[in-house]
C-alpha cells in the first residue's frame, strides 16, 4: 500500500479532513457562539458572556450599564423544565416498553423455527422504514377516531410503535453471535423454557438489550415529528420546546439550551462507547 | 405438557405482544390513513363518512368543478420532494464514498475512533444540528459574515429559504446513515481483486469502475435507500430552512393536519409517500433478491 503514497491519498486525506470539519463545524460555531454576549446580532461576536446560561436557569436578572435587562429573555425557565421532564418520563417508560417486546421478539424469531418466521422478520423493518410523518399523522387519526385524549401516554406508545423494530434490530444482531449450544445444554438437563431463557439466554444477551435500551431512549429524547402530532397540551417535550422556539425566530437562548444539549449528547454517546468496550474485554 | 406444547406456548408468549402492539398501534394507524384518503372532508374540520375521491382529483387532474379544485402545485411539490431527496442522496454518497475509503485504509486503531465520530452526530438532537445551519447561512450569519469581511459581497446573498439550504441541511442529518453502509461495503472490497485489475493493465478509472463499484454497489444501493426514504417525507428540514420555495410534500401534509384542518386531503398526500416509499422498498427488495440468486 505505501507504494501509492500517493498525490491522490494525500487529496483522500485531505477531502475527508473537511468531511470532518463539515460535521462537526456547526456544532463548534453553535457552542461558541452561546457565549457571545451581543444580544442583537448573535452572529457578531462582542465579548464573552455567561448571561444567556444563567437566564436559562432563571438565577439571574441583570441590568447593564444602559439599564437594560439582558439576562431575562426565556419566556419561561418553568417550560423548559417541564419539557425536559416530559421528555425524560416518556423515554423511560418507551424504553422499558420498546426493550421488552423487542427482546422478546428477537429471541423468538431468533430460536424458534415457525411458518410466519420470515414474515415477522421482514414486516418487523417497515416501522423502522415507514417515514415518520406518515406514522405521526396516521396514529393522531386513531387516537382521535377512537377518543383517545392525546397525552404523555399517546406519546409512548407512538414511540415504542418503531422503536421496537430498533430494539430488535440490536438484539437480533447480538442473538445471530451467541453460541445455541448452551441453552441446549441446559434444556437437557432438565431446566424449563422459561428458567433456561432466564439463567442462560438473558444474561448472554445482556450487552445486545442495553445497547439496544440505549438507542431507543436516545431516539426517544431526540423525536420530533411523530411526537409534534400526537403530542396534547401540557406534553410538549424538549425538541418539540426547542422547535417552536426556532420557529419564532432565533435567539441566543436557544445557543445555550442547544450547547447543553450537544454537551449531554456526547456524554451519552461516550459512555455507551465506553459501556461497550468494557463488555468486549 | 409435550415438550413441544411447552415450546409452543413460550413462543406464544414471546410472539403476543409485537403481533398485538404493532396489529393496534402500527397497522391500524396506517389503514386508517387509506380510509380518511376516501372520505369527504368535513366543514370545520372532522370528516363526513362518504365515499369521496376528489381528495386525489385535486392532485391528479380531476375536479368536481364545484368545490375540489385541481391545482399542479401538488404535483410540482411531490417532484420537487422527489428530486431534494434524489439530490440528498447524491450529494451524501458523493460525501460518504470518498471518506468510507480513507477510514477504511487507516490503521486499525484509528479506525473505530473515526467511525465514532461520524455517528456521534446521530446523537445529537437532530433540531439542534438544523439550528446550526439556521445560523450559518442566515443574512447576519456566519457564511454571510465571512463573505462580506472578505469583500466578495457587499450585501448578504440568500441562501437560506433556498433548495440549496433544503437539501444541504437534509445531507448533513443524513449522512451517517449514508456513511455506514458504504463503510460496511468499502472494507469489505477485496483488495487482491483491485490488484489484478490494476496488474492487468485497467487503469485507476476502469478499475474504479469494473471492479470496486460493482462490488460496493449492495453498500451504495442500501444507503441510498436509507436516506431516500426520510428525505422525501421530510417536513422539518424545510420548515426551518426552506421557506416557500423549499416547501415539501410533507409540509403539504403538515399544514392539512394542524392549519388547514382538512384531515382526508392530508392522508391523501401521506398515501403518495407512503406509494413513494413502498415503491422504493419493493425495487430494493426484489434487486436484492436478484443479486443474492445471481450470487448463490
Amino acid at each position: 500500500m505505501m507504494r501509492r503514497l500517493s498525490s491522490g491519498w494525500v487529496t483522500l486525506t485531505l477531502f475527508s479532513l473537511g468531511f470532518f470539519t463539515f460535521i462537526y463545524l456547526p456544532l463548534i460555531i453553535i457552542t461558541v457562539y452561546s457565549f457571545n454576549s451581543n444580544p442583537v446580532n448573535m452572529m457578531v461576536w462582542d465579548g464573552f458572556t455567561l448571561d444567556w446560561y444563567r437566564g436559562l436557569f432563571g438565577l439571574q436578572e441583570r441590568v447593564d450599564d444602559l439599564g437594560m435587562n439582558r439576562a431575562i429573555y426565556v419566556e419561561s425557565t418553568d417550560q423548559l423544565i417541564a419539557a425536559l421532564k416530559n421528555s425524560l418520563t416518556i423515554a423511560f417508560f418507551t424504553t422499558s416498553i420498546s426493550t421488552v417486546i423487542g427482546t422478546a421478539t428477537a429471541i423468538a424469531l431468533a430460536r424458534y423455527r415457525f411458518r410466519a418466521r420470515g414474515f415477522y422478520s421482514g414486516f418487523l423493518l417497515i416501522p423502522m422504514m415507514m417515514p415518520d410523518i406518515v406514522l405521526g399523522i396516521g396514529l393522531l387519526i386513531f387516537f382521535v377516531t377512537i377518543g383517545f385524549q392525546l397525552s404523555l401516554l399517546t406519546i409512548i406508545i407512538g414511540h415504542c410503535t418503531f422503536l421496537i423494530s430498533y430494539v430488535f434490530v440490536v438484539v437480533q444482531a447480538r442473538m445471530a453471535g451467541m453460541d445455541p449450544a448452551l441453552e441446549e445444554a441446559s434444556a437437557d438437563l432438565g431446566a424449563s423454557e422459561w428458567l433456561t431463557l432466564r439463567k442462560v439466554l438473558l444474561p448472554q444477551l445482556a450487552p445486545g438489550i442495553v445497547g439496544g435500551a440505549l438507542l431507543a431512549f436516545v431516539i426517544s429524547m431526540d423525536d420530533l415529528v411523530i411526537t409534534y402530532f400526537i403530542a396534547g397540551t401540557g406534553s410538549t417535550t424538549l425538541p418539540l420546546f426547542i422547535f417552536s422556539m426556532v420557529r419564532r425566530g432565533v435567539k441566543p437562548e436557544i445557543n445555550a439550551i442547544a450547547t447543553l444539549i450537544i454537551l449531554a449528547s456526547v456524554v451519552i454517546a461516550a459512555l455507551g462507547l465506553w459501556l461497550r468496550s468494557r463488555k468486549t474485554d | 405438557m409435550t415438550r413441544k406444547g411447552r415450546q409452543n406456548t413460550v413462543l406464544a408468549a414471546l410472539l403476543a405482544p409485537v403481533t398485538l402492539y404493532l396489529g393496534v398501534f402500527f397497522l391500524c394507524p396506517l389503514l386508517i390513513i387509506a380510509l380518511f384518503s376516501f372520505l369527504e372532508p368535513g366543514l370545520y374540520g372532522g370528516v363526513v363518512w362518504n365515499f369521496y375521491h376528489w381528495n386525489y382529483g385535486r392532485i391528479f387532474g380531476w375536479a368536481d368543478g364545484l368545490i375540489e379544485v385541481y391545482e399542479p402545485i401538488y404535483l410540482q411539490i411531490l417532484g420537487r420532494s422527489l428530486a431534494f431527496a434524489t439530490f440528498t442522496v447524491l450529494a451524501s454518497l458523493l460525501l460518504c464514498y470518498p471518506v468510507a475509503f480513507w477510514v477504511s485504509r487507516l490503521p486499525e486503531k484509528w479506525r473505530a475512533s473515526f467511525l465514532f465520530l461520524v455517528t456521534l452526530p446521530f446523537f445529537t438532537s437532530l433540531i439542534v444540528r438544523l439550528y446550526a445551519w439556521l445560523l450559518i447561512l442566515k443574512p447576519s450569519g456566519v457564511v454571510n459574515n465571512a463573505l462580506m469581511s472578505l469583500g466578495l459581497t457587499s450585501a448578504p446573498i440568500d441562501i437560506l429559504y433556498t433548495p440549496f439550504a433544503v437539501v444541504l441541511g437534509m445531507v448533513y442529518i443524513m449522512i451517517p446513515f449514508m456513511f455506514l453502509p458504504v463503510y460496511a461495503a468499502v472494507d469489505n472490497l477485496d483488495r487482491s481483486l483491485v490488484e489484478a485489475s490494476l496488474d492487468l493493465g485497467a487503469n485507476r478509472v476502469q478499475t474504479f469502475i469494473k471492479v470496486i463499484v460493482p462490488q460496493t454497489l449492495p453498500g451504495i444501493v442500501g444507503g441510498s435507500m436509507i436516506v431516500f426514504i426520510p428525505s422525501v417525507g421530510n417536513f422539518v428540514v424545510p420548515d426551518i430552512l426552506g421557506g416557500a420555495k423549499g416547501l415539501m410534500i410533507g409540509n403539504l401534509v403538515e399544514q392539512q393536519f394542524l392549519s388547514a384542518r382538512n384531515w382526508p386531503f392530508g392522508s391523501a398526500l401521506s398515501m403518495i409517500i407512503m406509494a413513494v416509499v413502498l415503491t422504493v422498498l419493493l425495487v430494493f427488495v426484489t434487486r436484492a433478491r436478484k443479486s443474492a440468486v445471481g450470487m448463490s
